[in-house]
């Protein structure tokens, strides 16, 4: 599979005059997990539903899996939606097989498709339920092996996460990450950096409709000044003064300042091309008595932050 | 296609499992079986023996309305037993009896020309002779012995039907002998229910009051003359009863008081009674003719009649079916809607698809409905009609012959995709139930104009209002429908039919698209500018 699962190029997307998508341009190779990050009003939804020909966008071409519209290819896409909704009035392996009839399965090998997947992920018991009795999680869970029950190439999940309880958060994972294993090509969005932390090969990063980030999550990461943290009851001004050091931050309340006798932790951001090495000679040197030392990478919700900035706080909650 | 199929194959499944559905399906049944029953039931069960008193000061009346009562009661025992052979008649003693087939082209048709009244007139005035021959010959008993070899092996007894009107003694306190507005005065409390008078040891409510004042001769009103009663403020004969709606007694007592002082009047005459009553009977005899039919033919039969009035059935059925199945469309597509389901069911089908298989399943929904409603129909006018099965059977192949049943799954059709058409315009535009009420208000009472004009319309099939309704395309199927009797002239047949085609695919090629906008915003219904410039838009061949 040479081909790119995906391939967006200069997309756009105007609701009357509200531009939605501005300029977004993405190509997703076969066989990775990708996270679209981003605040609430960014852009996702609009750009998976523009991926899936639910809306067709105003500017720019969508390719998914070689195909120039996702209806050709439908059949070989799964697709979770944001808002989760399931008739009510169904029994769960009925919708579980219903979709996946509508994706070109037989009637009787969706049905028995349908209770082997229910059955691999602890529903079995609620197969012949009707799914307004199930709980939210529950139906949730329905939900995404309802979009995953034709075992699809490409899948486009919407907030997969959402309204799910940590250990329903984890089989989730699980679900995806299997898909993965098996070479189909994952789009998750979310706004949970930890998930996309834990599993994505690669982010997008959007922001008021433009794409502010592409690439692998260590490519994200290097965005970021790394940091040192160290722990000392010395004072640590003086490290602010080494080149390779760009700021020196408390981490703890009162710094530095504390007691003698107890040890504080601080935060050094250091420049892009340091050892971190050299830092800790450097505290060596200067006398400093270390308690603990580490490396630290930025976390992915500092990189978003960083990234998407504090503006971005304001908007979305316009 | 296949995906079409697929969401229409849903769409019936699972609309036919719910509650809605079978209620519909089963109401109507309930309803004709109901309106053939009831009726029956409570007359043989329900009607409640009402008792009533009777003060004639004059004295000349009392046996005169107690014999009319009685023949009134004979009358219903006669019709009773009637009802019980057809019921409990056997099909094969009755053919090896050499029963007659029925043909509905020989049965005459209820008179045709005049009102339902002048119909139930005729009813009642039509045997006279039957029920003096029945009591002549001895009867009840002589009735049931009559009938004994065609009924079946296992009929239940006959059971005499109650009398209806049981006269009961003036209670103690009242003075019969009294002015009839001081005997009124003291019955007022037992007509008003707050005191019961005694019937055979137990508590009874006073039904009526009939009090004929001593001279009542002298109060007759006499043509030529005055009426007495105006002249002198009086009352005449006082009917007491705190029952308006059911005025059968009163009915019945005038009658026969008519009757008599007619009979006192020809006396007077020096007329001979008998011969009068004679005269009295004799009629013209009456045939209404329809020149459309083949020669030898012409009389208006029961055919003729259950063609005239059957295409205002099938507009009924039509309008209850459109409506009731627009209803479902609406609630299914807001389902969709609100449950955001639509959103997986856009990924994997197309919005044509979806909307043709929304189309196609609740139609089918709406075909099962009306096939049911009519089998039901059939089925219990066959059992009802007891040896004469072949009735309903004649019934349906008038139906079958006339080209009311293709005429009404044609313009079921159209007219359903058309109605749908605007429905999932509504449904795709309102994200609740709440919201497309108002819509739907506005389309009830476009609706609502078939159901009022339903029965002027038969009477002037191709007057200016049918031909008016039946130009403007969302009337058409039942404008058309209600005139299919009157054979409407052939141009405007095809013409408003076309119109109708026309106008059908329009509305569904402008919903689709409004349909593919709609069915994925949130928040509040469009403004209707904003849904006028999608239309345009669609119009220009964008989206």
């Amino acid at each position: 599979m040479s081909e790119p699962a995906l391939e967006i190029r200069n997309v756009d997307k105007l609701y009357g005059d509200f531009h939605a998508v501005k300029d977004v341009s993405l190509t997703i190779p076969a066989g990775s997990i990708h996270g679209f990050l981003g605040p609430n009003g960014a852009g996702k939804t609009t750009i998976i539903r523009m991926i899936l020909e639910i809306i067709r966008p105003t500017r720019g071409e969508i390719a998914v899996l070689g195909e120039v519209s996702a209806l050709k290819v439908r059949n070989r896409i799964g697709y979770l939606p944001e808002e989760k909704g399931l008739y009510k009035k169904m029994k769960a392996w009925s919708v579980i097989a219903y979709f996946a009839t509508l994706k070109g399965m037989g009637r009787k090998a969706a049905k028995e498709r349908a209770f082997e997947l229910l059955e691999k992920y602890g529903l079995k018991d609620f197969a012949n339920a009707k799914t307004d009795a199930l709980s939210k999680g529950m139906g949730q869970k329905v939900q995404m092996l309802a979009s995953i029950a034709h075992d699809p190439e490409f899948v486009i999940l919407d907030e997969p996460f959402s309204g799910l309880d940590p250990v329903n958060q984890e089989v989730m994972e699980d679900i995806i990450r299997d898909m993965a294993d098996r070479n189909r090509t994952v789009i998750f969005s979310t706004h949970v950096m930890q998930h996309a932390e834990r599993i994505c090969d690669r982010i997008l990063l959007m922001a008021q409709g433009r794409k502010v980030f592409d690439g692998t999550i260590a490519e994200a990461k290097r965005t970021l000044p790394r940091r040192v943290r160290i722990e000392t009851g010395d004072p640590v001004g003086q490290l602010e003064e080494l080149d390779d050091v760009v700021d020196v931050a408390a981490l703890n309340g009162d710094g530095g300042s504390g007691d003698e006798g107890r040890a504080a932790r601080w935060e050094l951001r250091i420049a892009e091309k340091a050892d971190p090495q050299s830092i800790l000679q450097e505290c060596f040197e200067r006398g400093i008595r270390l308690r603990s030392f580490e490396l630290a990478d930025p976390s992915l919700h500092e990189v978003f932050v960083h990234l998407v900035g504090s503006g971005v706080k304001e908007a979305s909650f316009r | 296609m296949r995906n079409a199929f697929l969401v229409a194959w849903r769409d019936f499944a699972e609309s036919a499992k719910t509650k809605g559905f079978w209620i519909g399906l089963l109401l109507f049944p309930a309803m004709i079986f109901a309106f053939v029953q009831v009726p029956k039931y409570l007359e043989k069960k329900g009607t409640p023996q009402r008792y009533f008193i009777l003060i004639d000061q004059s004295g000349a009346f009392e046996e005169i309305i107690e014999e009319g009562l009685e023949r009134a009661h004979q009358r219903r025992v006669l019709r009773s037993l009637v009802d019980y052979g057809r019921e409990n008649a056997s099909m094969e003693k009755a053919r090896q009896a050499g029963g007659k087939k029925i043909d509905l082209e020989d049965i005459p048709a209820p008179d045709v020309s005049g009102g339902a009244e002048q119909f139930l007139e005729e009813f009642a005035e039509s045997n006279p002779d039957a029920l003096e021959k029945f009591l002549k010959r001895g009867g009840r008993e002589m009735m049931l012995q009559r009938m004994k070899p065609y009924l079946r092996d296992d009929a239940e007894e006959y059971k005499e039907p109650k009398r209806r009107y049981v006269r009961v003694a003036v209670p103690e306190s009242v003075d019969p002998e009294a002015g009839t507005s001081v005997i009124s005065e003291a019955l007022k409390p037992f007509l008003r229910g707050t005191r019961k008078i005694r019937v055979d040891g137990e508590d009874r409510k006073l039904y009526a009051a009939v009090l004929i004042p001593k001279d009542i001769e002298g109060l007759v009103s006499r043509p030529g003359q005055p009426p007495v009663t105006l002249m002198t403020g009086r009352h005449g004969v006082e009917y007491w009863s705190a029952n308006l709606a059911d005025l059968d007694l009163h009915n019945d007592i005038r009658n026969e008081m008519n009757r008599e002082i007619r009979r006192k009047a020809y006396l007077a005459a020096g007329m001979d009674v008998d011969a009068v009553r004679q005269v009295e009977r004799t009629r013209i005899p009456f045939a209404t003719l329809n020149p459309k039919k083949a020669k030898g033919k012409e009389k208006v039969s029961m055919a003729d009649f259950l063609r005239q009035w059957a295409p205002s059935a099938f507009v009924y059925l039509l309008w209850i079916s459109i409506f009731t199945i627009s209803q479902m469309l609406l609630s299914n597509t807001i389902e969709e809607k609100s449950n955001r389901i639509i959103e997986v069911l856009l990924s994997s089908v197309t919005p044509g698809e979806l909307m043709m298989g929304k189309l196609a399943g609740i139609a089918a929904i709406g075909l099962v409905m009306i096939g049911t409603w009519i089998g039901s129909l059939v089925a219990i006018l066959a059992w009802k009609a007891g040896p004469e099965v072949e009735f309903a059977q004649h019934a349906f192949d008038v139906l079958k012959n006339s080209h009311l049943l293709p005429a009404f799954f044609v313009y079921f059709v159209l007219g359903y995709l058309l109605y749908a058409g605007v429905i999932l315009t509504i449904g795709s535009l309102c994200n609740t139930l709440k919201d497309a009420q108002n819509y739907m208000g506005v389309v009830t009472v476009i609706m609502m104009v078939p159901m009022l004009t339903m029965f002027f319309i038969p009477k002037d099939p191709n007057g200016t209002l049918a031909t008016t309704l039946s130009w403007i395309p969302i009337y058409t199927p039942f404008a058309m429908m209600n005139r299919m009797a009157a054979d409407p002239p052939l141009f405007e047949v095809i013409g408003t039919t076309a119109l109708l085609i026309v106008t059908t695919v329009a509305v569904l090629w402008l919903s689709g698209k409004i349909f593919r906008i709609g069915i994925l915003r949130t928040g509040q219904p469009p403004k209707i500018l904003e849904l006028f410039r999608w239309a345009l838009d669609a119009v220009r061949g964008r989206n």
